[in-house]
């Protein structure tokens, strides 16, 4: 188990069983094969739409394809490998968090790569990743980060160096002086 | 004081209401749709040694194109990505299925990538050798870590990169 995860053990304790069959999501993967891997193990576990892009520039198309205009049909999650042909995740991350329409900055997105390094583990983080996946990938893996991302999403932050989840996981007790100039403006959004 | 230039958004959830979540409890996803997602997963490994050969053969390609098109950097540059992403993926796939020793040579080639010179000779054997030995891994379908052979083709390996590191 890791830290700081969900356990998929709810069950016994009377919490909802998630339906995932309206969910759709997008797997940005330049290995058809592990594409392939990733799409069957998401669809038995009952999500009802995966479509899959094999690099950069294709996974920009199907996220503005699919979530130009905000309906009932928009991607709602990512799983996004790192290295690619044409680029890296870290450059799809950038354009998501950065774009104008909130159908697509919002999107959570789990960063998947084989690297094991905690650069890129900050890396992501910086770049708005919601959650970060070490391959090899498994189902309990992929369920631990999604009910991560649907029981306990972050507040977005936008700053000018920053677009992305909130990167404290949690609110420590503080007694000091805040030494913020400028308050952060919180908004809600309904 | 003037406005500040960070916003704290908070969104609706509306992954939790459409997954069927209500208010502020956790949820789980049915263990069994899980197990039937491993099995998949698992499942897959009847394509293993399918997939390791196809992509060996493209590491076979790509190192060829990319000494032979040493003299178009922009060519050099495409080859030297394509040889990484493959040693990647071999890596990925490999590990996926325990299959330790080729997911070793996977990642020492693709970190090997990230310096490579390829008009360096010693780089040049270097590249061979975890070429040879991923072929040797895969023709002798060595899995987990830690078998004789297993360790007799780490040996081989670090031998050659030291012996051509030296020189």
């Amino acid at each position: 188990m890791e830290i700081g995860l969900t356990q998929n053990s709810k069950k016994d304790q009377g919490g909802t069983a998630y339906n995932l069959g309206d969910f759709k999501i997008l797997v940005v993967e330049d290995s058809p094969f592990i594409a392939n891997l990733l799409g069957s193990c998401l669809m038995e576990m009952g999500v009802g739409s995966v479509i899959k892009a094999g690099n950069v520039r294709d996974a920009k198309d199907k996220i503005l394809s699919n979530n130009a205009v905000a309906s009932g049909q928009n991607i709602d999650m990512i799983i996004l490998d790192w290295l690619m042909p044409d680029g890296t995740g870290g450059d799809v991350l950038k354009w998501i968090r950065n774009h104008k329409n909130t159908s697509i900055k919002f999107i959570p997105v789990v960063v998947c790569s084989a690297y094991t390094s905690t650069e890129l583990v900050y890396e992501s983080r910086d770049l708005g990743a919601n959650e970060v996946m070490v391959k090899p990938v498994s189902a309990e893996k992929i369920t631990q980060r999604m009910l991560h991302i649907i029981d306990h999403p972050r507040p977005y932050v936008q700053a000018p160096d920053f677009v992305g989840p909130d990167r404290r996981r949690r609110t420590l007790p503080f007694d000091g002086e805040d030494r913020r100039k400028n308050k952060p403006e919180v908004i809600s959004e309904s | 004081m003037s406005k500040s230039d960070v916003k704290i958004i908070h969104r609706k959830n509306k992954l939790k209401a459409k997954a069927g979540g209500e208010g502020g409890k956790s949820g789980y996803i049915d263990p069994n749709a899980v197990a039937r997602g491993q099995a998949s997963i698992e499942k897959q490994e009847e394509n293993y040694a399918d997939e390791v050969e196809i992509i060996l053969t493209k590491i076979d390609s790509a190192w060829d194109d990319l000494k032979s098109e040493l003299d178009d950097p922009k060519k050099e540059k495409q080859n030297l990505s394509t040889l990484h992403n493959y040693a990647n993926n071999i890596k990925d796939i490999a590990k996926t299925f325990n299959y330790e020793l080729m997911s070793y040579f996977g990642e020492s080639l693709r970190d090997f990538c990230e310096k490579l010179n390829a008009r360096n000779p010693v780089h040049q054997v270097i590249v061979k050798a975890h070429i040879d030995v991923m072929w040797a891994a895969f023709k002798t379908n060595i899995k987990g870590e830690g078998s004789k052979e297993a360790e007799e083709l780490k040996v081989i390996l670090n031998k050659a990169i030291e012996k051509h590191s030296k020189i």
